[in-house]
């Protein structure tokens, strides 16, 4: 058979297995009793603000707790850093804060347009690594540990709270837990919980950094990710 | 078969009616959407018993989530990106259940072989069903809910490169099935 009239067949066969499928007889009982089960719990809601607006209040929260955060904390690290240290630290951190919160923002709605392709969350978490360890000095200390231990205790008792006010938020969507939106969540926390840190921290090194601050930040990201798996597991048990 | 301009339109009004709690719109919407939904259950092989427990679920989250639509998008991608999440869960929840049977009873090795067959005895519909799910449900949202690639796109959490790439995997099976079939026929 030629090419053509090959591709011809398949198609005219897809057409008339498509028009069966939306021909065919769909029993009336069910939809009663489907109707039947919504009606009660039938209440006007009201629909949820743009993917933009989402974003905004997302990046509001994330900036306001910041500013406060950092207000309240020591600014010992802030006086250590150099002026190119000062404005590019900062700045991939709010990048991040605004990656994380267009990714969780698209989870929240079914169907919503994905902006963003699945590679630029990690390149953004990479991004920080990689400025902690270039734009800081290999210097280390005899206290490695002493000093490392607090910075990471901040870091973790920021995170938790600051990931429970963006799960609240993100709760008006229709969420629906996997790994991947408890990381995006936890991330979005993470990005939040190192601005203030990089401010407050006296230990400007890089291997202080990546370990304590980088190394705490993953660690809390995989917590996030577990977490939604262990939520998606106790949905469809 | 397929949505037209005007049909969905008229599904965004009855999502919008819907939200503001009226009873007719919800009865309306079961009426057009279910046929659709309860297919792209029922073609899945492995699930296809559970299509009409699957439909329900499927509304349970539709009318749990109906805050979320939003009237200036089209109707279709958002149910079908719930149904999505309702399959993968089942599926999910199937898998379980079969590894905990498999240890203490002893089970087919490829359960889907043990699947029943499909509703129709029509050899072309068996060729749809035995496609991966990634492909089938593909070609159901695009020829049989005639949506468009971006709305299969956003209903599948993809990109068009994507859903492209599943429909054209997807007609090279099924031409490979038809030559197979027309083989063995001769």
């Amino acid at each position: 058979m030629p090419h053509n009239s090959r591709e011809d067949d398949l198609e005219r066969r897809v057409e008339s297995w498509a028009s069966s499928q939306g021909s065919a007889e769909f029993p009336s009982e069910i939809q009663q009793k489907i109707s039947r089960m919504l009606a009660p719990s039938l209440t006007p809601v009201k629909p949820l603000s743009s993917q933009r607006t989402l974003v905004l209040e997302f990046l509001a929260v994330f900036t306001a707790c910041a500013i406060a955060l950092i207000l309240i904390l020591d600014k010992a690290g802030f006086h250590l850093m150099t002026a190119l240290q000062m404005t590019l630290i900062p700045a991939i951190l709010f990048g991040g804060g605004i990656l994380f919160s267009i990714a969780l923002a698209a989870g929240m709605v079914p169907s919503a347009r994905r902006r963003l392709p699945p590679v630029v969350l990690p390149l953004a978490g990479l991004s920080v690594i990689i400025a902690m360890g270039l734009l800081f000095p290999w210097r280390t200390s005899a206290a490695f540990v002493s000093q490392g231990w607090p910075c990471a205790f901040l870091e973790a008792i920021i995170t938790v709270p600051a990931g429970v006010v963006f799960l609240l938020l993100a709760r008006r969507g229709a969420l629906f837990a996997s790994p991947g939106l408890g990381a995006v969540l936890t991330g979005l926390a993470v990005f939040l919980a190192l601005t203030p840190l990089q401010f407050q921290c006296m230990f400007q090194q890089a291997p202080h950094l990546l370990v304590w601050h980088g190394g705490t930040a993953l660690l809390l990201i995989l917590l996030g990710a577990l977490i939604g798996q262990l939520r998606r597991h106790r949905r469809i048990s | 078969m397929g949505e037209t301009p005007t049909q969905d339109r008229e599904l965004r009004d009855l999502m919008i009616r819907y939200q503001s709690a009226d009873a007719r719109a919800l009865d309306e919407l079961v009426r057009r959407i279910s046929p659709p939904l309860l297919r792209y259950f029922g073609g899945s092989r492995s699930l296809q018993n559970d299509a009409e427990d699957l439909l329900q679920e499927c509304w349970i989250r539709i009318h749990r989530s109906r805050h979320t639509y939003r009237s200036s998008e089209p109707v279709m991608p958002w149910v079908y990106a719930i149904a999505r999440h309702t399959r993968l869960d089942a599926y999910r929840k199937r898998r379980r259940l079969e590894s905990r049977e498999i240890l203490v009873a002893s089970v087919p090795e490829n359960l889907d072989r043990a699947a029943p067959e499909p509703l129709q005895d029509d050899g072309f519909d068996r060729l749809v069903a035995s496609l991966p799910e990634a492909q089938r449900e593909v070609i159901v949202m695009l020829k049989v809910s005639g949506m468009s690639l971006e709305e299969v796109a956003k209903a599948t959490s993809s990109s068009v490169g994507a859903v492209k790439q599943r429909a054209h995997r997807a007609y090279t099976a099924l031409r490979h099935g038809l030559e197979k079939d027309g083989k063995d026929a001769t």
